[in-house]
């Protein structure tokens, strides 16, 4: 009877699914195009402009990523018994009300060659003129768009592992510490196991957002090298309508490159979920 | 038996008859122009537009709504979207064989124009039925007749008609590059002063199409011809040169590109540029009247010329209220509508109406607008004019921008 | 602790209240050119403009509308999927979990285009309904990650205790889970509510300019060289979550055990 509900509770989730899935097959059936099968898929791979752009936003997405984890996780760890309540907590969170591309403007606003900083830093007489002022938006290594998505994203860490952390009992820590472990062996013995799992989705999550989130790019980004999302909009709403193949084609290619990065980590987590099962036995 | 079934055929015809009037199907271009302009009252328009340019905006929203209000009973509602979206749209409607669609009237021309008709995203020929358009635009006239070298076929009503020029701080440039060569020349004497913005948008395109003109033996050679890229290969080889060569001394040296107009216009602003440009000949005169560009913008115009064009008002296939949309643009069209598009308040651009047509007080009207101190006068600007080349050179110079000039 | 504290006021204003702060600033004078002596200029004019466009009215009632259609949404399928999810130690349960989470490692972009031709054969598209059911695309996976790890953290006995003493579905949900859930229902509201602001793209598509959101009318603008104009459009972004969130706090109150403020004797 238990069993049965828990069946009926599961079933609003997997109607909800089906939209998803049912758009994702149009999107690869829309890609495969009515001549030969694949065809698109090799005119991808001989496209110059598409194998820089993957390279790009891998590099992109991925220094974001871990940069935004990285610095969330420190933020945490340091300040864990200050974030539990609520009004640093929401200081912490406010980028988080911003929608992204108006967190991008901020930024060009705050960093950008006529932004505020360089503006400060000739008026107080510590750049000549603003030409001195590194580029930071809009340039070719992409650091508009990590400072942008690690700027969102690091409040987005603490979100997800804010429960963890409470959930953690003080008690394992007192025992750690009577064993004479130190800080080091707090993290890795106490809060890894339970934080493994959430790092490994934040990693997804985050890393699928900003690899093919168009917006951020799109404000921020430059000409070349470009993020995929960017071209595959390009290629999608530009005027030369023959490219739209190819743009479902580059985002049915990004999907299965994420899909698999999806299986891999889940099955990492699966194992050390059972190690830790048949261990804990 | 039999006169029931008569019955009911004749309460079928009337009903189906009943519905046609309310959908899509029926041909708006031959009823009377009463008749269309009483069954568009009390209706909606949505209007679809591009919404960049914040006194474009503002000339639809508090001129000409108010006045649809007025005049006819119609509510005009405008939604911002870029044009290729809009096109996308209605080509992924026509796909699912959507009938009934949400876009009752489209601004387009040049390359959009082609291939919403190319794909049949359009309702087709309407112009002949505006009153207005009939009265007082000379329906004959080359600019209407072609539209970036495609047939308008009466397809689109025109709107407006506009000419590129540049825009200079006359506080920083004393004289401005007469021609592509002193440009050339100034661009290196001022490095990082300079940029355009990137091919897939509407205005950096027509920088490179001046480019193609400019390095070609006439510009007739180009606009006067169908693309064959064989024969322009040479003079597409020396403006990829030209490009290549002034890329070292671009904002940014060239490693970024302005993404839109309103990119570039921003970097103008903020003095990070000392030029812009772009289509209208007077689009500086609302932006200096928001302390947006600096009160000392000018505008000049470079040999061999500045290309000038004519954009269109359309109605799309699944156009739910077609009446609506052609009473609409038959009152955009109108000389007060055409006026307040002139007088620099919100637009500002230039009318395509004839003159000679308009009746003597409305012709003074015209001529007494002051068209503000950054517009060059208008013996200068029909001088250097030239008319727009095919859309195909439009696709070439977006594709092939990328491989020779940022690529490298 | 307290050099703690001290540092982590200094970080969390530096790079979290500055910003915003900053924005505040800007929309209130003129854009700001520091090196021609334009510092700070008062003006209210920005505001005047954007409150007075018919259009960020109509903008924002949408979205507010589709916001809280996509909250509830949400926390219906979280609570109920978490809820499942928590109480039923099957095989094979990381799976069923990476499944539900696929949706936003997915492109959202050509999901929304795939979705698009089936909208509109059925009806769907340029409807409130079918953005409404496209936002849930983006946030339904994170309803149901916050639930679950919400329920985690409550721990089975909580529920079994419960159950033990006779409560139904319904009251054990409201009288037991509910309260405990307090935080993640706070989180999941606060998501939620952004990224159906956030979504400009499948708004514009499945939309397909027919439902006014604010992405929609902000995205146009954004290279507005009017930097004042924009500034003050983007406060206005995050006034709208937070007054809907303010909302649902509120109602969060109603719930049982919560300290309200005049209840507030043990």
């Amino acid at each position: 009877m238990k069993l049965f509900r828990n069946k009926i509770l599961l079933l609003p989730a997997f109607v909800f699914l089906a939209l998803p899935f049912y758009g994702f097959m149009t999107a690869i059936v829309q890609s495969l195009g009515n001549e030969e099968p694949l065809s698109h898929y090799w005119d991808l791979l001989d496209s110059d402009r598409f194998l820089a752009s993957i390279a790009f936003s891998i590099r992109t997405a991925g220094i974001a990523t871990i940069l935004s984890i990285a610095i969330g996780l420190l933020l945490i760890r340091s300040f864990y018994k200050i974030l539990v309540q609520l009004s640093p907590r929401l200081r912490v969170w406010i980028p988080m009300l911003f929608p992204h591309f108006v967190w991008g403007y901020m930024v060009i606003l705050l960093l950008g060659e006529s932004g505020i900083f360089s503006q400060i830093a000739v008026v107080s007489g510590w750049m000549e003129s603003q030409a001195d002022f590194p580029i930071w938006t809009r340039d070719r290594y992409g650091i508009g768009i990590i400072i942008t998505y690690v700027w969102k994203e690091v409040p987005l860490v603490i979100l997800l592992l804010l429960p963890v952390y409470s959930s953690i009992r003080p008690e394992y820590y007192a025992l750690v510490d009577t064993l004479g472990g130190n800080g080091w062996n707090r993290f890795t013995t106490v809060e890894l196991p339970h934080l493994l799992p959430v790092l490994v989705e934040s990693f997804l999550i985050i890393f699928s957002f900003s690899l093919t989130a168009y917006e951020v790019p799109a404000l921020i980004g430059t000409t070349f090298p470009e993020m995929i999302s960017v071209l595959g909009y390009e290629w999608f709403y530009g005027s030369s309508w023959d490219d739209r193949p190819l743009a479902f084609a580059s985002m049915v290619s990004i999907s299965i490159f994420l899909l698999i990065l999806t299986i891999i980590g889940y099955t990492f987590l699966n194992r050390t979920r059972l190690k830790a099962m048949r261990g804990g036995k | 038996m039999k006169r029931k079934i008569s019955y009911l055929l004749l309460v079928f015809l009337l009903l189906s008859a009943c519905s046609q009037a309310s959908t899509s199907e029926r041909d708006w271009t031959k009823p009377s122009w009463d008749e269309i302009t009483s069954e568009a009252e009390g209706t909606e328009v949505r209007l679809y537009m591009w919404g960049g340019d914040e006194g474009i905006n503002q000339y639809i929203d508090e001129w000409v709504t108010p006045r649809m209000k007025e005049n006819h009973g119609l509510t005009l509602e405008r939604v911002p979207m870029d044009t290729p979206e809009i096109l996308q749209k209605l080509q992924t409607e026509k796909q699912a064989g959507k009938q009934e669609g949400t876009i009752d009237l489209i601004w387009i021309n040049g390359e959009n124009f082609k291939n919403a008709k190319e794909n049949g995203l359009l309702m087709g020929s309407f112009t002949h039925t505006l009153p207005n358009f009939t009265d007082y635009y000379d329906t004959n006239s080359p600019a209407f007749q072609t539209d970036f070298g495609t047939a308008v076929d009466g397809m689109e009503a025109p709107w407006g008609k506009v000419q590129f020029v540049f825009h200079y701080d006359s506080d920083k440039i004393e004289d401005p590059p007469a021609s592509f060569e002193e440009l050339h020349a100034w661009i290196h004497n001022n490095p990082g002063k300079f940029t355009y913005p990137r091919a897939e948008d509407f205005t950096g395109n027509a920088f490179l199409r001046h480019i193609l003109y400019a390095q070609a033996g006439e510009p007739e050679d180009i606009y006067g011809q169908p693309l064959e890229e064989e024969r322009i290969a040479e003079t597409a080889q020396h403006t990829w040169t030209y490009l290549n060569d002034i890329t070292g001394d671009l904002w940014r040296s060239g490693e970024h590109y302005p993404n839109s107009l309103t990119e570039l216009d921003r970097l103008y602003s903020q003095g990070e540029v000392w030029m812009t440009m772009g289509y209208n000949e007077s689009r500086a005169e609302s932006l200096i009247e928001e302390g947006v560009f600096p009160e000392s913008t000018r505008s000049f115009v470079m040999e061999p010329g500045s290309i000038g064009n004519t954009h269109f008002l359309s109605i799309p296939f699944n156009s739910q209220n077609r009446p609506g949309a052609l009473t609409a643009i038959n009152e955009m069209l109108s000389p007060e509508a055409q006026l307040a598009k002139f007088k620099p308040k919100y637009w500002g651009e230039n009318t395509p109406i004839s003159f000679e047509k308009l009746s003597e007080e409305m012709r003074k009207q015209f001529k007494t607008v002051e068209r503000g101190k950054s517009v060059l006068p208008p013996e200068k600007l029909e001088k250097s004019f030239l008319p727009e080349s095919e859309a195909a050179y439009v696709e070439l110079m977006r594709e092939q921008w990328f491989n020779e000039v940022v690529q490298k | 602790m307290r050099s703690r504290k001290i540092s982590f006021s200094i970080i969390a204003c530096v790079f979290f209240v500055f910003p915003m702060i900053l924005l505040l600033l800007q929309s209130v004078s003129s854009p700001w050119r520091f090196q021609s002596e334009d510092g700070f200029t008062w003006q209210w004019t920005s505001y005047q403009k954007l409150l007075q466009d018919p259009m960020l009215w109509e903008a924002t009632l949408t979205s507010i509308v589709i916001g809280y259609a996509v909250l509830v949404i949400n926390f219906i399928i979280g609570l109920f999927t978490g809820k499942a999810l928590v109480s039923s130690p099957y095989k094979g349960k990381a799976w069923v979990e990476a499944i539900l989470l696929s949706p936003i490692l997915l492109p959202v972009l050509a999901i929304a285009m795939g979705l698009h031709l089936l909208m509109i054969r059925i009806g769907l598209a340029d409807t409130l309904i079918g953005v409404i059911l496209l936002h849930l695309v983006p946030t339904v996976p994170y309803s149901i990650k916050i639930f679950y790890n919400g329920y985690n953290q409550t721990g089975p006995a909580m529920m079994e205790q419960s159950n033990i003493l006779g409560a139904g579905f319904w009251t054990q949900i409201f009288t037991v889970e509910l309260p405990l859930l307090r935080p993640a229902i706070r989180s999941l509201t606060f998501l939620t509510i952004v990224i159906s602001l956030s979504q400009y793209a499948i708004t514009a598509i499945i939309g397909g300019g027919r439902i006014l959101t604010l992405p929609l009318v902000f995205f146009p603008y954004m290279e507005n060289a009017n930097t004042s104009l924009m500034a003050a459009f983007s406060i206005w972004f995050a006034v709208i979550p937070v007054t809907m969130y303010i909302v649902i706090e509120l109602l969060i109150l109603l719930l049982p055990y919560s300290r309200l403020p005049w209840r507030n004797h043990r």
